[in-house]
């Protein structure tokens, strides 16, 4: 028995899945039949169809989840949502310029050399790519230099226009960072579901944190939680199955 | 060259530019830079929960050293 399904992501699909046929994701395979990729930044839904085995219609796990109920209990979920949708401002073609020169500055101050330019502008962000030889230490371990430079930045940025919000990339770290946390996310998230047992993602930004929990929040069967104090929180994903 | 990175960006960062001062010691491993801003920019240069210090302490050891010595940033008031 063969079934289509599309989601926004192929997790995404293969959730719809479990949830309208009442199985386990260990009892079909996935065949993808369009993954959604149409360059960089545009991404369609992704298409997958489902084999079913034909002798796993087992009635006793037929409802093994309840579907979630839109309760996320997460205090930076709340208000997670607002940034989303908002009108384009006006490019600040002044502070621009003047944040790239001030990040090339810093750099070669370092004792790099880099070119910053405007790579998009949307909403109230302005993305900036630095261009670079250098990249691996600009990025630093976990793009820990990367965000230092942001920070940085974002200081400098709102000494002229408080409006603007910097966001600094190179090498396309940030998407890979992305996909990467939602990835870990998705797997952790089955893990939980398929045991029962809570799991506690690594230390996030509140932006990190947001990711994880828009990308749970249509799995079904868990929810997410954010533990512990100040700027880098752990997301706990908890299972909301009842444990006999 | 730590104490001119240190310099850059701090003066780019407070209101107060003139008032921005590093004195670097030397140590045997380790070079301590000590800065000083004027009372009314020390928020600016410390930040909330002290974000733009540890974002400024990062670039610092992020820094290409000739020497190869550590160098660490104090902020004095």
């Amino acid at each position: 028995m063969t079934r289509d399904f599309e989601g926004k992501t192929e997790q995404d699909a293969i959730n719809q899945a479990i949830e309208a046929l009442h199985i386990e994701r260990e009892d079909f395979d996935v065949e993808i039949l369009d993954n959604g990729k149409r360059g960089l930044f545009k991404k369609a839904n992704v298409k997958i169809r489902v084999h079913i085995d034909s002798d796993s219609d087992d009635e006793k796990d037929s409802k093994p989840f309840i579907p979630s109920d839109d309760s996320t209990s997460d205090a930076d979920y709340a208000d997670d949502y607002d940034q989303e949708e908002e009108e384009d401002l006006e490019p600040n073609e002044e502070l621009e310029q003047k944040v790239c020169e001030f990040i090339d500055q810093m750099v070669s101050h370092m004792g790099y050399e880099s070119k910053t330019t405007v790579s998009s502008r949307k909403g109230k962000k302005v993305n900036l790519e630095i261009t670079s030889e250098s990249s691996s230490i600009i990025i630093g371990r976990k793009g820990k230099n990367l965000d230092a430079i942001q920070v940085l930045a974002n200081v400098y940025a709102g000494k002229i226009d408080t409006e603007r919000k910097i966001i600094v990339d190179s090498e396309g770290y940030r998407l890979r960072h992305e996909e990467q946390i939602i990835k870990t996310a998705y797997r952790t998230a089955m893990q939980v579901r398929k045991t029962g047992r809570s799991r506690l993602l690594e230390p996030m930004n509140p932006y990190e944190r947001r990711l994880v929990h828009t990308a749970l929040n249509d799995v079904t069967g868990i929810e997410t939680k954010s533990e512990g104090e100040g700027l880098y929180k752990q997301v706990r994903v908890i299972s909301k199955r009842k444990r006999y | 060259m730590e104490k001119e990175l240190v310099e850059y960006i701090v003066r780019s960062l407070v209101d107060q530019p003139d008032n921005v001062e590093v004195n670097v010691v030397e140590g045997e491993k380790s070079t301590i830079l000590e800065l000083r801003v004027s009372p009314d920019d020390i928020g600016k240069v410390i930040g909330k929960q002290g974000r733009i210090a540890k974002a400024l302490r990062t670039i610092l050891s992020a820094t290409a050293t000739k020497s190869g010595k550590h160098a660490s940033l104090e902020i004095l008031d």
